[in-house]
């Protein structure tokens, strides 16, 4: 389904949607100078770059509560189970590079394995895509990674900016109910509206980006440098934070502790928060070795999942291009410079 | 102003007559403007490093992480190790020998002056370049210049500096084994503690509405920590790294090892977690504000530490980073001491 929509009654239709009562809307909102989804009854700009975090939170929170329990002296433990409370939600203005991140996280908790808790949030969410027909930012680099700028790819409806009005293009049924819900709202394609997206596309996809020179011979490059020096060398600014991983779209390790909350009567939650394989005891045994022991061995971790594990586990590449991890990096670690650098070090 | 020559001058020297086993400067990055930390152990690297306004990191880090690289290796250095320091970069490093992190002789201190200028602050430059981003930036004087598209601009450093570097009065690095430009000691060009008296000047209630907000955004991805050369624990409260689980380590042990602060990222932990790390900086903290600025939620981590920097300074006359002779605020005892709890 293809139609327009006049810029001024974007407002009215997130509002349609609340109206619904099916629909929690999301967008992006600036709050103290960083672009987040905040949750919003009719105000909506779409004139943000992208936000910081990547929206998979909204299927894959960094805190997920499987289950609670209390132990009262002298009788058995007793534990509740804790459902995710996922009303439906529509998010707004996800740019096609975490859109394609979506259909990765996809793979991982629905393909593969079949995760009740993040496919309880999942089914329940739709993402409202923007198209990137500006000047990318200098960290983008979504064309050299198999994605563009005006993918549609894992969203339900692709918008594009026109100038004084949105071409919607809904991609999936979920997106097609999204317009349906205020039908009235939206007019018929022109020829000229076609026209005039065609050429937005194409000169979207005319803009210059970075760009990973060979994304195709990425996972044998990585193969064959696994015990390249250049692993240390590239990670020795490294501080070991957590930056590049809790922003990417498409990083999904995680961990399960329990954590308690009260001790007269011993009661908490068996929780799952996400994991970062920066952090030094991700891998660490219980022994106390790490076979992961150093920055290097651990930024090769990184890069080696996103251009080559996940490539011979799922046949894709799990890089986006978004370029968070390039630019939110404290000491300049790029990804972007890395697989280059390796690719021309094995040759 | 300092003639980048003359950085590499010293720094290929030092290396050509081996006193020094390497340097630790800034170079080139690759992802745009911004410099990059650099270990070189060669003489004909040292035209690799660069000088500017986006040498923002605090180098003293990578002091520490040499350290623990050699401690880790049972290996003893030879001979000292040598590192481009900015004044707040020195601080660190006399506060960690302060702390018998490493020695005197350990180090040779290749002190840069920011004079009357210091780092860019990002988000005041994209206000300045209105979206245009920088492929490289230089200073000028008093004016910072930067490369775009459109050309090059010139843009007068208080407008894009950060406020760390408007607020230091010590933007020359006092304790030095070589310096390059002048000495500026003293400068005023925003008063100190200058966002810390605004924020203040706010009620209670607002306040803690105000944090409450900033810790409920954060993601808990540690880099506050991991950028600050004063967090050199080797186990820090939030990882448990050195619990070792044993072939007789009881289950109940295993259950009941210390965990202060939660994996969940919510306010209760979090709130807890900045807490801690604003407590134990107290007396040590330099005001280098790389926390503040490495966040990636943009909390004001600075208002934290500068607080207890205000505390430390307006009621024991302490200044972290002054002398390596010095006594260190909480491990020294004075008989003008204002508490009454100690005696």
């Amino acid at each position: 389904m293809e139609k327009t929509l006049d810029k001024a009654r974007l407002n009215d239709w997130v509002a349609a949607l609340g109206k619904t009562g099916n629909w929690e809307v999301h967008a992006p909102a600036l709050e103290d100078g960083v672009w987040t989804y905040q949750p919003v009854e009719s105000e909506v700009s779409l004139d943000h770059p992208n936000t910081k975090q990547p929206p998979k939170g909204f299927a894959f929170p960094q805190k997920e509560i499987f289950f609670s329990f209390e132990q009262i002296k002298g009788e058995p433990a007793r534990l509740t189970e804790v459902k995710p409370q996922a009303p439906q939600c529509a998010v707004f203005g996800v740019r096609p590079c975490d859109g394609r991140g979506t259909v990765r996280m996809d793979r991982v908790f629905t393909d593969h394995v079949a995760d009740p808790y993040y496919n309880a949030r999942r089914k329940n969410v739709a993402y409202v895509g923007l198209a990137c027909n500006v000047t990318p930012a200098p960290t983008c680099f979504c064309k050299s990674v198999g994605g563009s700028p005006v993918s549609s790819e894992g969203l339900d409806i692709l918008l594009t900016d026109l100038g004084d009005k949105y071409f919607a293009q809904a991609v999936t049924k979920t997106g097609e109910a999204l317009m349906a819900a205020a039908d009235k709202l939206f007019a018929k394609v022109s020829p000229a509206d076609k026209k005039s997206v065609d050429k937005a596309h194409a000169d979207a996809l005319a803009q210059p980006q970075r760009a990973v020179k060979d994304a195709a011979g990425a996972p044998a490059k990585l193969k064959a440098a696994f015990d390249s020096p250049l692993w240390e060398e590239m990670a020795r600014a490294c501080i070991g934070c957590g930056i590049c991983t809790f922003l990417c779209p498409t990083c999904h390790c995680f961990d399960i502790n329990d954590e308690v909350t009260g001790s007269t009567p011993l009661k908490g939650n068996r929780v799952r928060t996400w994991d970062n394989c920066q952090f030094p005891d991700f891998t660490m045994h219980s022994s106390g070795h790490n076979p992961r022991e150093n920055t290097g061995a651990r930024l090769r971790q990184r890069v080696s999942h996103k251009f080559r594990y996940f490539h011979e586990n799922f046949g894709m590449l799990q890089c986006t291009g978004c370029g968070r991890c390039v630019s939110e990096c404290p000491v300049g670690i790029d990804i972007v410079a890395v697989v280059n650098k390796v690719a021309e070090h094995v040759g | 102003m300092i003639n980048i020559q003359d950085i590499r001058d010293t720094a290929k020297d030092l290396l050509a007559k081996g006193e020094v086993r390497g340097v630790i400067g800034w170079k080139a990055g690759t992802r745009g403007m911004d410099a990059e930390p650099v270990v070189i152990t060669a003489p004909e690297q040292a035209d690799e490093l660069v000088w500017d306004p986006t040498c923002y990191h605090n180098l003293a880090l990578y002091l520490v992480e040499d350290r623990k690289f050699l401690a880790h290796a049972r290996k003893n250095a030879d001979k000292p190790i040598g590192i481009v320091a900015k004044g707040c970069d020195a601080r660190a490093i006399v506060v960690l020998m302060q702390e018998n992190y490493f020695k005197r002789e350990d180090v040779y201190i290749i002190g840069v002056s920011c004079e009357n200028t210091g780092v860019v602050a990002e988000h005041k430059l994209a206000r300045q370049l209105s979206g245009f981003a920088a492929s490289a930036a230089a200073f000028a004087g008093d004016e910072f210049s930067f490369t775009t598209a459109k050309g090059e601009k010139k843009v007068p450093a208080r407008e894009v500096m950060a406020d760390r570097c408007l607020e230091c009065r010590n933007p020359f690095p006092k304790e030095h084994n070589a310096t390059l430009g002048e000495d500026k000691t003293g400068r005023t060009l925003a008063a100190p503690f200058a966002a810390l008296a605004k924020f203040e000047a706010q009620g209670g209630g607002e306040r803690w509405d105000f944090w409450e907000r900033q810790f409920d955004r954060c993601i808990r991805c540690f880099a506050c920590r991991s950028v600050c050369p004063m967090c050199y624990c080797d186990e820090c409260v939030v990882d448990s790294i050195e619990m070792k689980v044993l072939p007789d380590t009881t289950a109940e042990e295993k259950a009941n090892r210390i965990r202060w602060i939660e994996r969940s990222a919510d306010r209760s932990e979090n709130i807890t977690y900045h807490m801690t790390r604003a407590m134990h900086l107290a007396g040590r903290c330099v005001d280098c504000g790389e926390c503040e600025r490495v966040c990636p939620v943009n909390i004001p981590l600075r208002l934290l530490n500068n607080k207890m920097e205000r505390e430390a300074r307006e009621r024991f006359g302490y200044e972290p980073g002054a002398s390596i002779g010095g006594p260190s605020l909480v491990a020294s005892f004075r008989d003008d001491d204002p508490g009454d709890f100690i005696r």
